[in-house]
């Protein structure tokens, strides 16, 4: 049994819906892929960048994103804001996650018993 | 700042993109990539090198270009309906091969004489494999289609979309389709290979086929019409697991197609044995005249059994739906 490939694919899975969550929490003010990708690290959340893009991408072709190229800077970017669907999206999401996490938490920290 | 290893790299991720979005997202990995350089570079120029190294964090084209892609449409039968599908797939080929066998033994009994047993045996397994190759065809086609309907349906997966559960009485017992579908399949089998099967007893020590063993070979494609659509309501019947508005809509659209069927195919006058005609009215001359004349017109007899079974469905599966699904 390789313990390492195990651990690292649940820890996949469990980021994988928490991203989403937390990329639509963060673009409730309009910002491009990159400096997302930043902020992200600076709260000791690791993403990359060709995660984040396409998912981006994804979330805007469902609705929950609008974009808009900025061309009036040196480099054309693309800003991503949370639309209106996406806002409500997130605060369902988010009331999920809170009840849930919370129920994980206690649970986790009762040990098992 | 262009530099023609990072061109490439864009060119290599977005060429197999659709034409849509190729040109928008080739211009946002242009910045990004920009952005990474400077990033690890400051404002000194950066090398080969360091291009190298962002471009590898990104990953190979290939491996970005399928997190461009997503896993969307990815598949012909998605896990929604893997199971199903892997379910009836087996009870298709298995009925397939029962049926097929039956019929190529029965076939072996009525012409006993001028068989050649590894003939037979090969013919058997000829027949065996175009058969399920055929089954297969038909069994994941028909997957495909719900799949690909699901998709263009099914866009919002909220929580609270979430059906609830049937009662006892809403489920369609998987028993039951199981049953439809494997009668289905032999039905088609059996009538396909070996008419012969329906052989109205011995008559002046002869076997009499009622039907036309060349009618019925050359109108296959009525037969396999009519147990495909057999299949397909039992097989929504056996996903939705209730009586659906989808579950009443397809028994009633399947079954009228089916009548159609039953009475083009049942209507053709040649479909009849001439021999298994004149034998019964020989053998009822005088009093029996009226028997003769119930077997002399076994086709519509035939035909009305199934019209009335196919109606029964219909009424039952739309009192069913009535009953257990509207208003909720």
């Amino acid at each position: 049994m390789n313990v390492d490939e195990i651990v690292s694919g649940l820890v996949l899975e469990l980021r994988r819906g928490t991203l989403i969550l937390l990329v639509l929490n963060q673009l409730q003010e309009p910002k491009y892929g990159y400096n997302l990708v930043k902020e992200l690290q600076e709260h000791g959340i690791s993403i990359e960048a060709n995660t984040l893009y396409p998912l981006m991408r994804r979330l805007e072709s469902q609705g929950l994103l609008t974009s808009e190229w900025d061309t009036a800077e040196a480099k054309p970017r693309k800003y991503y804001k949370l639309t209106t669907d996406g806002e409500i999206v997130l605060k369902k999401v988010k009331e999920n996650w809170n009840c849930f996490s919370a129920s994980v938490n206690q649970l986790l920290d009762e040990g098992g018993c | 700042m262009k530099n023609d290893l990072v061109e490439r790299y864009i060119y290599a991720v977005t060429k197999k993109l659709p034409y849509k979005t190729r040109e928008d997202v080739a211009q946002e990995l242009e910045t990004l990539i920009e952005d990474m350089l400077k990033e690890r570079c400051g404002d000194i120029t950066p090398t080969e090198k360091d291009v190298k190294v962002v471009l590898t964090e990104l990953g190979t084209p290939t491996e970005l270009y399928e997190q461009y892609a997503g896993d969307g449409k990815k598949c012909l039968i998605g896990p929604n309906y893997y199971h199903t599908y892997l379910f009836v797939l087996k009870l298709v080929l298995i009925c397939e091969a029962v049926g097929l066998t039956i019929a190529q033994i029965v076939s072996a009994v009525v012409n006993g004489q001028e068989l050649i047993w590894y003939m037979a045996i090969w013919q058997w397994f000829g027949m065996l494999l175009s058969g399920s190759i055929s089954a297969f065809g038909f069994v994941t086609a028909l997957f495909a289609f719900f799949e690909y309907k699901e998709i263009s349906l099914d866009t919002n997966s909220g929580f609270e979309d979430l059906p609830p559960v049937p009662k006892k009485e809403e489920r369609i017992s998987k028993g039951e389709t199981i049953f439809g579908i494997a009668i289905s399949v032999i039905f088609l089998v059996v009538f396909l290979i070996c008419p012969e099967i329906f052989t109205c007893g011995v008559i002046d020590g002869k076997m009499i086929p009622i039907f036309s063993t060349e009618v019925i070979k050359s109108t296959w494609y009525i037969l396999f019409v009519f147990s495909a659509l057999g299949i397909t309501r039992d097989v929504v019947k056996l996903v939705d697991g209730k009586y659906t508005k989808r579950v009443m809509l397809t028994t009633l659209v399947t079954d009228i197609l089916s009548a159609v069927c039953t009475v083009w195919w049942l209507t053709n006058k040649n479909i009849m044995n001439p021999e298994f005609t004149s034998s019964v009215s020989s053998l009822f001359e005088g009093d029996g005249a009226f028997i003769a004349n119930v077997f002399a017109n076994f086709q519509y007899f035939f035909m009305g059994v199934i019209l009335f079974a196919l109606l029964l469905d219909c009424v039952i599966t739309v009192i069913k739906w009535a009953k257990y699904s509207v208003g909720k």
